[in-house]
Parts: C-alpha cells; structure tokens; sequence
C-alpha cells in the first residue's frame, strides 16, 4: 500500500482529500502544520508528501526545504496560490511538482502514480550493478549506479533531477523539448514547461561551476535543453 | 483642427522676431546708404556742374558769344545731359526742341531770381537731378545729371537686404526648432518613462534633480507611478487572496463530492441523481472561478517569450486526446514565437474547446503569419458555424452560442472567447470568427509575436 503524507492546514480539505486518496488506493498520513508534517515524516515516512504553501508557523517552502535535507521523497505542492513566484520558489526549494486547487482527485491521483513510477525506476536503477557511465568532461552519469560524479566527487540528486539527467544523458548533444521531457522525466502528456525550466536551474546549481554560463546542461532558445561535454 | 505643436509655435515666434528685427536693420540701412550715396552723387553733380557753368560762362560772355561751341567744349560723358537757358532759348548740344520742358519751373523761377538750386526729377521714368547755375545775365545753365546707375544699385541693395531679412527669418525658425529640441528633450524623457510604465515597467521613475525646471512634473509623475503601482499591487493582492478563498472550498468540494459520487451505486435513485448533479457543477463552478480569475487579472502585463507554438498546439491537444496531427504550420511560418505561454496556451484551449463543445471538436488547427510581424492561430470546426448577426456578441461575456441553449445552458462558462478576445488584445492582435470553406466556423486570432 502506497503511503501518502498530506500537510494541509484546512481541515476539510484535509478530510476530504484524504478520504478521496484513501479511495483511490492510498494510505493517507495528515498533518496539520508544516512541524508535524517533518515530523509524521520521520516517525512514519510516506512514500509521496503533499504540502500545502500557506501554512500557519513554518510556511511550506521551508517544510519543503527541511524534507529535501535529508530525503529525496517526491513532494507535490497543493495550493491555491497560482502566481508564477510561489510556484517558482516551491520548485526551487526542492518540490517535484505541483498542482493548483482545486484539483481533480482523478488528476492528482494520476500524478501520484507517475511520481511512483519514475522513483520506482530510480530505486531500480540504484540497485542494478553499474553498467553503462555516460561522460561529459568532467560530469559521470551512471543510470544503473544512480549516481552522478563531478571530477569524481558525487553529486546529491533529487530522483526527478536524477531522472532529467540520465534523459539528457541519453540522448548526448541532443536537444529535448521541454515538453518531451515533461513526458518522458515526469510521465506527463501536458504539463506546466516551468517545471522543467526550474529543475534544469536545480541541476544547474549542482554540476556547473557557473550558472550563468553552463557548459554541460545548455538551454537551446525556444527549443530546449541537451547535455554535452 | 488639429492644435498647431509648441515646437511649430516657438520656431514660428523665433522667425517672426527674426524676421522684425532684421526688416528694421535692413530699413534703417537702406535709408541710411540711400541718403548718404544721394547727397555723394549730388555733391559731385553740382560741383561738376559749377565746373561746368564756368567754362560754359566764359564762352558765352566772350565779344562773340558762340554757344553751340562752348556746350560742345564740355567733356560731360553719357550721363550728364547739359542745357543752356539764354536770352529765351534753349541750347543743348543736340538739337532737341522739348529740352527745355524737363526743368520744373520752380528751378527756373529760382535761377530766374539769380540762385543756384538742385532738385530731383523723373525723366523719361529714369531718376534724374538737376542742378541750376546762374550765369551772367539772364542766362541759365542747367545740367541734368542721370540717376539710373544709383537708383540700381539702391535697387540691388534692396534686394540684398530683403533677401537677408527672409534668410535671417528662416534662420529664426530653425534656430527655434532646434532649441525646442533641445528645451523639449526632457520632455522627451518623461514621455519614455510613461511608455515604459504602459508597457507594464512599474518601477519606472524620474530622476528630479536632472531637470531641475521640471522638477515639479518628474515629482508628480513618479507620485502618479507610485500610485499606479500601489493600485495594480492592491487588486493582485486582491485577486490572489479571491482566489485563495475560492478555491480552498472548491477543493474540499471537489474531494467530498468525488467520495459520494464514487458510492452513488449505494444510494437511492434520487439521491444518485442529485449527486451527479453536484458533480457536475461543482466541475462548472470550478471552470468558472477559474475563467473569472482570468479575466480578472487579464489586465496584467504581457510576458513574452520565445515559445513553439506548434508544439504548444501539439501539446494540448495531446492533452484533450486529440490527435496531433490537426495541428499544421502554413510553411515559412516561423517555429518560435514571441508570446506570453499561458495566456496562448489558454487561447489555444478555449478554442479548441469551444470547438469540441458546439462544432463537433476541431478538423484543424492552424498556425501561420498575417504579414507585418504578425502571426495567425486558426481552429476549424464542422459545427454549424456561427450565423452573421450572432459574430459582434459572440467574444462578449456570458454569451454562449445557440447549441448551448438548446442543451439546456450547456456546460461551458460563455467565459471562454471573451477570455481569447482578452489575449488577442494583451498581444495587440484580434479574434475574429468567419465561415469555414466547406462548412462550419473557423476562430481566428491574429497577434504580434
């Protein structure tokens, strides 16, 4: 049974969203603050957090942060709040994805379970011995491994980053739509481009020396993104 | 009348000044030459007629007065025409009868009381001065000095000078023009900052100190600046926290309604009904918060960035399970756009839609450019097509086609296409809907991108 963590302030959307998932074949863990979320997490850690932004005490960008510290447990954002800003800011402070409210359970549902499937074929890939290594210079990508090395250090990765590196790696020196990425990174048929701008800006931060001017992870104007050497 | 612009107004007060100024310089020179080269002339005339008289004297006061002889001893040149008035005659050094008539009496009537004189005439219309010198006796020499060489270069320096007065006009009004420039360039500088807060730069502000004559407009327009941007932040702030309250009920709406709905089985048939209705228009009012919020906030500035609309088309029709393939690019039709990607995405949306909800779902989705950097976005549907006297209303709000009504108010929020008139209009473009060749409607929006 899949475990869910819902962090929702509002008690009756927390009510009704957990009873909608449970439905939907979830296990629903809820808190009601950002602090007991962190710490239902660590007590009883779900395989997917749902975090709402406007939380009383310690808001949702901060949760968001303090999860990714020591987890790489896919976290989706549930707000009502659709400006461009918080939905950039909650990307960047480490969620995978997000959805506005209010959102079908159907959708978030179909969510979940694309978040699964992707952190299910990173879980397989960190447990199959190491095969193929795609190199660029100094950047390491081992799909199999689940790893990714600068000048031979590893690099921290989120499961979705890792996802979106091993697809550029893959395919090197070619350019992949943000839209081809959404499908193949995040299972989506159609989804938010940003998203995968703010990832690749996360990656960025991580195997470039200067994120202004990236040698590895560049962006192809109005097309996309490719990796090269 | 379109009011004359201060540019032209300042150039034509410099040109009039200008033009004042040096009609009067020019005046009081000419009268100025004008006199002194007169009483020059006039001054050689008489002394080149007492000259003159003297010798003509002592030829006719001799035992034997011979006077065509003395006339024609005189050295006189073309311009100097000499007469001699003795004992009632004429003499001049050709026979000419009339001579006598060019002297106006008054001079002779001086010369006649033994005064020499001087006076101006016109002759033949050519200027002309006499000088009258008595001799001894009843005798009279007159000599008729011509003027026409002094009265063209007065002509000459007439038309100098007012060719100079006209110049220096002209050079008045373009001094004036290009002062006001200069004077009208901080002007110029308020008028880049308000398009700059036009074009949605709201922190667009005036330096007062730079033009410290215009101090008081910089102030007022960044206190208007100020102001503009404390509104449009107060109605976002609005507009966030509306959405906020809406949507947190919607949600727990939309949760609990999915969990009966999913046990309407278990219910009694009247129960299960009401349940699906629930369902449905909790769906309606979840479209119409949404498209509400859109049009609320469809005033904001416009982000523009490169994006590939056919892509963006391919994607949301992927989205709708819609095959990709209705989307085609007129060929030369640019990939890359320069437009905001979500209200084109929406645009894109609502049409196709609007399409699937009264036409029957689109045929095809086309995207090409209108000429002058402008780009085109068609969708074409089989439906019925839209009649002609419904097209000005049917981008008007809460308006809905026929089909709809017939439906029993139908399922869209008549929000849409007022929604894609509002971005066509953010992209400086236009949605207009025409007859589909072979039938049904074509929604074309025409934008800069």
């Amino acid at each position: 049974m899949t475990a869910v963590l819902l962090i929702e302030d509002d008690d009756r959307i927390r009510l009704s969203l957990s009873m909608a998932l449970e439905d939907e074949g979830y296990t629903s863990y809820t808190a009601a603050t950002a602090e007991e979320g962190l710490a239902e997490q660590r007590r009883r850690p779900a395989d997917t957090v749902l975090v709402d932004l406007m939380l009383p005490g310690m808001d949702g960008f901060e949760c968001i942060r303090q999860l990714r510290r020591d987890t790489e447990v896919p976290i989706i954002v549930i707000s009502a709040r659709d400006d461009t800003h918080d939905i950039v800011a909650a990307l960047e402070a480490g969620a995978d994805d997000y959805v506005i409210k209010p959102v079908a359970v159907k959708e978030l549902a179909a969510r979940l379970r694309a978040l699964r499937r992707r952190s299910k074929v990173a879980a397989a890939a960190a447990t199959a011995p190491a095969a193929t290594v795609f190199t660029f210079g100094d950047l390491q990508v081992s799909p199999d491994a689940g790893e990714v090395r600068l000048n031979g250090t590893p690099v921290p990765v989120t499961r979705t980053e890792f996802r979106l590196l091993c697809e550029l790696a893959a395919h090197p020196g070619l350019v992949l739509s943000r839209q081809q990425l959404l499908q193949r990174v995040w299972g989506y048929e159609f989804g938010d481009e940003r998203v995968v701008d703010v990832h690749v800006g996360r990656l960025r931060h991580k195997i470039e020396l200067d994120n202004a001017k990236p040698r590895h992870l560049v962006t192809v104007r109005g097309l996309g993104y490719k990796l090269q050497p | 009348m379109k009011p004359i612009g201060l540019r032209a107004r300042v150039s034509a007060a410099f040109a009039v000044g200008a033009l004042l100024l040096s009609a009067c310089v020019s005046l009081v020179s000419y009268e100025l030459i004008r006199n002194t080269l007169f009483a020059e002339r006039e001054r050689t005339a008489v002394r080149a007629a007492y000259f003159d008289a003297t010798v003509v004297n002592a030829g006719v006061t001799g035992p034997v007065p011979d006077v065509s002889e003395a006339l024609s001893a005189l050295d006189t040149g073309a311009d100097r025409f000499v007469l001699l008035h003795l004992g009632g005659e004429w003499y001049s050094r050709t026979a000419e009868p009339a001579a006598g008539t060019a002297i106006p009496a008054g001079l002779q009537e001086m010369l006649g009381r033994g005064e020499a004189g001087a006076q101006r005439i016109q002759r033949d219309t050519v200027p002309a001065l006499v000088v009258g010198i008595p001799l001894s006796g009843s005798a009279a020499f007159y000599e008729i000095v011509s003027l026409q060489e002094l009265d063209r270069t007065l002509q000459l320096l007439a038309l100098v000078l007012t060719a100079v007065a006209i110049m220096v006009a002209a050079g008045g009004a373009a001094v004036g023009w290009y002062v006001t420039r200069y004077a009208l360039r901080p002007l110029t500088v308020v008028a880049g900052a308000a398009r700059e807060v036009a074009a949605g730069d709201l922190g667009t502000r005036l330096d007062p100190d730079t033009e410290p004559d215009l101090a008081g407009l910089s102030h007022a327009f960044n206190h208007m600046a100020d102001q503009l941007a404390r509104r449009l932040e107060k109605d976002r702030r609005f507009a966030a926290d509306v959405s906020h309250e809406l949507r947190s009920p919607l949600q727990t709406l939309e949760a609990a309604v999915s969990v009966v709905h999913r046990r309407k089985d278990g219910l009694d048939e009247r129960s299960a009904a009401a349940v699906t209705l629930i369902a449905a228009e909790v769906t309606r009012f979840q479209s119409l918060v949404e498209d509400l919020l859109e049009l609320a906030r469809s005033d904001q500035p416009v982000h523009r960035e490169q994006i590939d609309v056919t892509e963006l088309a391919r994607a949301v029709c992927r989205s709708r399970g819609l095959p990709e393939d209705l989307v085609t690019r007129v060929p030369g039709t640019p990939e890359i756009w320069r437009v905001d990607r979500r209200r084109i995405e929406q645009t894109l949306a609502n049409l196709i839609d609007n399409a699937i909800r009264y036409g029957g779902g689109p045929i095809a989705i086309r995207l090409g450019t209108a000429g002058e950097g402008r780009c085109f976005l068609e969708v074409d549907d089989e439906g019925p097509g839209v009649a002609e006297e419904h097209r000005p209303m049917i981008f008007d709000r809460f308006v809905r086609g026929p089909a709809a009504n017939a439906r029993g108010g139908g399922d869209g929020t008549g929000l849409g296409l007022s929604i894609v008139a509002g971005h066509a209009a953010a992209h400086d473009g236009s949605a207009t809907v025409l007859d589909r060749p072979g039938g049904g409607a074509r929604f074309r929006v025409e934008l800069t991108a």
